[in-house]
């Protein structure tokens, strides 16, 4: 799974083109700007949802929103497909928010959680996606548990409850490996100068 | 807050376990707290790269024709020119509308040919399984489409099916209400031949009982198909 980091650039490049282009409303660059990112996008959106119906309309509503708000992207401060996947992401976890209103009415609560297990699994993504970005020994870094979690939560769009039930722990426990993982990565991250 | 403590929340936002109420209050905060925008973005740009790594999924086309119609127009022919996977379903559909074609043509040549041949237009509109649900016709010079259900839609009684053309570059322009079940004429502002000319696609959207209350495409495409022109 690891990128070429020539051909990423110039798929960024590519991409920083067509968001300039959109913004001044051209629907070719539109288009293709679709083509080359919507699967991506709505593979992301589906693990976190599991639901297409919620995912579909997750990816029509994030489209839209960049057609009009194509003008808002900044090339200097991220790159093309990491403001894309912000705005998927964020509207997939509206979605969810939706769903959970309360989450402290949740926090108790012995739900099960079901997750799709077909593809790889969050940890294999999480492996790869770091190894794709040369931050593998970050990855590694962390303990087990934090590397679970994590990859549960980011990938599958997982709450904490929702962690705490599906991984058979107190609450209090998931919520500091989350922490304590978060903390980890980031100063390893940091440490190793990542690729921007 | 403490620079650690907005740090943590900004981690927890992009990693998405920070919900609720918890979620709207820091997204509010963030817009007007320089620096927790900064750590915010520095999260961004930690994890979010990370998510590349989940498998690609082609979403149905009809998330692409229903974006275009929102976005009031079609750059249909040039858009999302599809993946051999999405592909699949358009040569399922063209290869039903290529029977379809034939069965046509055969009625055509099978009758008496007084004058000559019939000219006709089709349309198979189908859904994301790519089975059609609806079949639109018109002869060249004929002023209304016939638009057949193949298969009978689940409809509520509050709401309409209603055909649209999508042309290149333009709004989608109603060409008004189909049945759910049986046979519906549509009547064309031109004959055929002239109205659908720069039409490369139909779509049928469900909409309020009475038809879209704005012109364009208020309710999801349920049903696409492209214009076949059988001369």
């Amino acid at each position: 799974m690891a990128i070429d980091p020539a051909k990423q650039l110039e798929r960024n490049a590519r991409l920083m083109e067509l968001l300039a282009r959109t913004a001044l409303s051209d629907q070719r660059a539109f288009a293709e700007l679709y083509r080359l990112t919507s699967s991506h996008l709505y593979g992301a959106a589906l693990r976190i949802l599991r639901d297409s119906a919620a995912a579909e309309e997750v990816l029509q509503e994030s489209f839209v929103n960049v057609w009009h708000h194509a003008n808002s992207y900044v090339s200097g401060k991220s790159q093309p497909l990491t403001w894309l996947t912000r705005i998927v992401r964020n509207r997939c976890l509206d979605q969810l928010r939706r769903k959970d209103v309360d989450t402290v009415a949740i926090d108790d609560e012995e739900e099960s959680v079901t997750i799709a297990d077909e593809g790889p699994s969050p940890l294999e993504m999480l492996v790869a996606g770091a190894d794709a970005r040369a931050v593998k020994a970050c990855v590694e870094g962390l303990e087990a548990a934090q590397k679970q979690a994590i990859a549960l939560a980011f990938y599958q769009g997982l709450s904490h409850s929702e962690l705490a039930a599906h991984l058979k722990e107190p609450l209090g426990t998931v919520k500091s490996w989350i922490r304590r993982g978060l903390e980890r990565l980031k100063a390893c991250l940091d440490g190793v100068g990542l690729a921007r | 807050m403490n620079l650690e403590r907005a740090d943590a929340l900004a981690a927890e936002y992009v990693l998405g376990t920070l919900r609720g109420r918890a979620r709207s209050r820091f997204e509010r905060m963030a817009r007007t707290d320089r620096r927790l925008d900064a750590a915010l973005r520095d999260w961004e740009e930690r994890l979010l790269p990370l998510a590349e790594a989940a498998p690609e999924v082609a979403p149905p086309p009809r998330v692409w024709v229903a974006i275009l119609a929102r976005i009031g127009g079609a750059a249909a022919a040039a858009a999302a020119r599809p993946s051999f996977r999405q592909s699949l379903g358009l040569w399922r559909a063209l290869a039903v509308a290529g029977f379809a074609a034939a069965f046509i043509l055969m009625v055509v040549l099978v009758r008496p040919a007084v004058e000559r041949p019939e000219q006709t237009i089709v349309v198979l509109l189908a859904g994301p399984d790519a089975k059609p649900a609806l079949v639109a016709s018109a002869d060249l010079n004929g002023r209304y489409l016939t638009v057949k259900a193949v298969t009978p839609v689940e409809l509520a009684a509050d709401r309409a099916l209603e055909l649209w053309a999508l042309p290149e570059g333009g709004n989608p322009r109603s060409l008004g209400l189909v049945s759910a079940a049986g046979v519906a004429r549509v009547a064309l502002p031109a004959p055929a031949g002239a109205a659908l000319a720069r039409i490369p696609t139909l779509a049928v959207s469900l909409e309020p009982k009475g038809g879209s209350p704005t012109g364009l495409p208020t309710g999801p495409v349920l049903y696409t198909g492209a214009v076949q022109r059988l001369y």
